[in-house]
């Protein structure tokens, strides 16, 4: 069973909605019902989010992103469609039973942090707990553990604004944790943080995942960050799903031009590992290569591959040979996929991206 | 064609008006009463307790000022605390109940109190202030929450105790009015406590001018008279402000009201409030309640409906209960907001003293008043002057206590 499944949803804010819903469902774009006087944030997008998996949906600013994860823990009713999380269809939910069941399955984690600024950090990470009336020796015991987690501990009595904007949001992401959900929604996390903080922050957060093996449904306008984060990846346009998939098959084989024009700015390196770049290392003697693992990115085999003479073995964990991966290979998979189509001028693609 | 009405033809608005009052009148005098009793009950005993702090009053004072801080630290041994006093409190009004006991304690245990505060028979309402507070400033120091504020609290309630033992006590007749002088040094303590020093400082003076103009007692009347109606304001303020953020159909129908409420001339008010209330101090606070009501539903709605709403959000994320999230989240944030306008609603009330005075309120109001039919232009000119430090002294304070709130005001986008 999914942790989270979305089906069909749509958001259409405005007083003729379901008239827009009837006309969307028919495929017309939403800039074509503007005399509804209508916005169509979030139109027929459906899928399945597995346990334990971090999916990223990742789509320019306006793309309904914000208005699709709200949907997923009931902050906003759809229009039409349902959400499932564990197979309960939380659209028919009371009022009630949808903040117990947001308090035991889902938190969140928000753009510009969403602190309490009266309250210390402690209060802060413990608040899910409170909701839910766990005494207070117990809560504060569990914020404190989750801000360890995320390498706070020394700050716990401090308010927010003491802290960076890093550190900010670490305290929101332990506040999640500390609400000790399965699920975890992130609405453009990292968004507001500088980008070397980002990376700490991605990073901490493949490690928490891979620790504490949480859903993460994790929101983003980067590319590159949905890349380094995803198992699997989710492109919004418009409202509409445009290509769902994991990052190599958005990078190889982009849905339409606007996935592709995308990918451009991705670092292949980063995303590509040996597995998908090897060739077939069938019949060679590979006794003497050096061995990588198949999930190495390419970016840490441009060394070893240039300072040895022959090419690198790929290997599983019985050290079998799956595949060779050369200079050439390397190069070749770097170079942007055939049947991804090049964007036609710069300026319009800049356009595009800030639209 | 003479027959035709002239055009517009006459509206009987102000009939209209006078047949609800007179409806209202009839219907619901019992409710005017109790409420009239009410108002006149509070604004007596503050005024009686400004013009002559008892030391009964005071610790009752500090104890509830204690409990008030620890009730959320430990909530169970604070409000048995509360519960037995206030049950004692009872007891004594009800029966004298207090005294009984404390006539049958040894009177050793009794008499040190008897000698500081030079009197023949000791005051059981004291005892009971004197054991509860300190039985709440045991349960702080035993569970060690919040003892910088237990100490300045219980050192403060000492530090007036003694004060008053030696302004009436040790120094007799050197202090002119020692009564005035005690409760002039409380709201000086206060305004240093929550202000700082240059407040402080201003108090001392400026007080102290009004105590030498012998203005005193009618400036603690009006004090009093403000107080109540500022209170009753924001108690009717805050829950419209609230309905006010919530909904915006309610705050549509409410825009225009308190227009018409804030700018109807001031005098107006004064007509109904005397049928309903007749003459004294009652009218002059509805009076002033009407007048003073309206920034503090504005600045409830505003500083709820400007808080971030990612912030509200969370909390609503975490699978908060509206209340919780009312009383948890919005209300303190928007407190800073929400003490603008309780700031605004004093000093609109403050000027509404003088208006008030024309109806038999008293206070400082009533001395301009009689400066004007009189012409006496001294009486008027110090009963002006006292009016005017009163607003210093409550414009800075709710200014302090605004600017102590959590800002909730972080970027939006
Ligand atoms: N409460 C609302 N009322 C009307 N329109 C809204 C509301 N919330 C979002 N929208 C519109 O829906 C679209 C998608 O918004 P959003 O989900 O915030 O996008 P993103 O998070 O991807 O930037 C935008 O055009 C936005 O203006
Ligand atoms: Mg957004």
């Amino acid at each position: 069973m999914p942790a989270v499944r979305a089906n069909h949803l749509y958001k259409v804010f405005g007083k003729r909605a379901s008239q827009a819903v009837t006309l969307l469902s028919d495929g017309r774009h939403r800039d074509t019902i503007k005399d509804l006087d209508v916005t169509a944030a979030v139109i027929d997008v459906s899928f399945e989010v597995q346990p334990g998996e971090i999916f990223v949906v990742m789509g320019l600013s306006g793309s309904g992103k914000s208005t699709l994860i709200r949907m997923l823990n009931g902050l906003l009713p759809p229009t039409s469609g349902t959400v499932e999380i564990d197979g309960t269809d939380i659209t028919a939910l009371s009022r009630r039973a949808l903040r117990a069941l947001r308090g035991e399955k889902i938190s969140m984690v928000f753009q510009h942090f969403a602190l309490f600024p009266h309250r210390s950090v402690l209060e802060n990470a413990a608040y899910g707990l409170e909701v839910r009336g766990v005494a207070r020796a117990e809560r504060r015991e569990r914020a404190a553990h989750a801000l360890d987690l995320v390498g706070l501990g020394d700050w716990k009595d401090h308010l927010p604004q003491q802290l960076s904007g890093g550190m900010q949001q670490r305290v929101g992401l332990a506040r999640a944790l500390t609400a000790d959900t399965d699920i975890i929604l992130m609405d453009e996390a990292f968004s507001a943080l500088d980008p070397l903080i980002r990376r700490d922050m991605q990073t901490q957060l493949i490690q928490l995942q891979a620790e504490l093996g949480k859903t993460i449904v994790f929101i983003t306008h980067d590319l590159n960050e949905a890349m380094r984060l995803g198992d699997r990846i989710c492109v919004l346009r418009d409202g509409r799903v445009v290509q769902i998939g994991t990052p190599e098959e958005i990078l190889n084989h982009p849905a339409d031009d606007y996935v592709a024009r995308f990918t451009e700015d991705v670092d292949r390196s980063r995303v590509l590992t040996a597995a998908s770049v090897m060739e077939p290392a069938a019949g060679a003697d590979a006794a003497d290569w050096e061995r990588v693992e198949p999930d190495a990115p390419v970016a840490e085999l441009f060394q070893r591959v240039a300072s040895c003479d022959g090419p690198l073995a790929v290997v599983d964990e019985q050290d079998r040979v799956l595949g060779a991966v050369s200079p050439t290979a390397i190069l070749s998979a770097l170079a942007a996929p055939e049947d991804a189509v090049p964007a036609p001028a710069g300026g319009e693609r800049r356009e595009e991206a800030r639209r | 064609m003479s027959q035709l009405l002239p055009f517009p033809p006459r509206l009987p608005l102000g009939e209209g008006f006078e047949a609800l009052n007179t409806w209202l009148k009839t219907h619901f005098g019992g409710v005017f009463d109790t409420v009239g009793a009410v108002i006149d009950w509070s604004v007596t005993t503050l005024r009686d307790f400004l013009t002559d702090p008892q030391a009964a009053q005071l610790t009752a004072l500090a104890a509830l000022v204690l409990a008030a801080a620890l009730v959320r630290a430990r909530p169970v041994p604070v409000l048995t605390v509360v519960g037995t006093a206030t049950a004692l409190y009872v007891a004594q009004a009800a029966f004298a109940l207090g005294n009984t006991l404390v006539n049958h304690a040894p009177p050793h245990l009794f008499l040190w109190a008897m000698h500081l505060f030079g009197q023949d028979s000791v005051d059981a309402n004291l005892v009971i202030g004197i054991v509860a507070l300190a039985a709440l400033a045991a349960v702080a120091a035993v569970h060690r929450v919040r003892l910088p504020l237990v100490g300045a609290v219980t050192g403060g309630w000492l530090a007036a105790i003694l004060c008053g033992w030696l302004l009436f006590d040790a120094v007799p007749g050197v202090i002119a009015q020692p009564t005035a002088t005690l409760t002039m040094l409380l709201l000086t303590a206060l305004a240093w406590a929550v202000a700082g020093w240059r407040l402080g400082v201003f108090s001392l003076v400026a007080l102290t001018v009004v105590i030498s103009i012998e203005q005193w007692d009618n400036a603690m009347a009006t004090l009093a008279l403000v107080l109540v109606a500022s209170l009753i304001a924001v108690l009717v303020a805050l829950p419209l402000g609230v309905l006010a953020a919530y909904s915006t159909v309610v705050s549509r129908v409410l825009k225009p009201v308190l227009d018409l409420m804030q700018t109807m001339p001031a005098f107006v008010y004064l007509i109904p409030a005397i049928f309903f209330f007749s003459l004294g101090a009652v009218p002059g606070v509805v009076a002033t309640v009407v007048f003073a009501m309206p920034p503090g539903v504005r600045l409830t709605e505003l500083g709820i409906r400007q808080i971030d709403r990612e912030i509200v959000e969370a909390g609503e994320a975490f699978g908060a209960p509206p209340l919780k999230i009312l009383t948890g989240i919005q209300l303190p944030l928007a407190l800073s907001t929400v003490m603008a306008g309780v700031n605004q609603v004093i000093m609109l009330g403050l000027s509404m003293v003088v208006i008030a005075g024309m109806v038999g309120a008293g206070g400082l109001g009533n001395q301009v008043y009689q400066g004007i039919s009189r012409n006496d232009g001294a009486l008027g000119f110090e009963g002006g002057i006292a009016v005017v430090i009163l607003a210093i002294f409550l414009d800075r304070l709710t200014a302090a206590v605004a600017r102590r709130a959590p800002q909730a005001r972080t970027a939006t986008a």
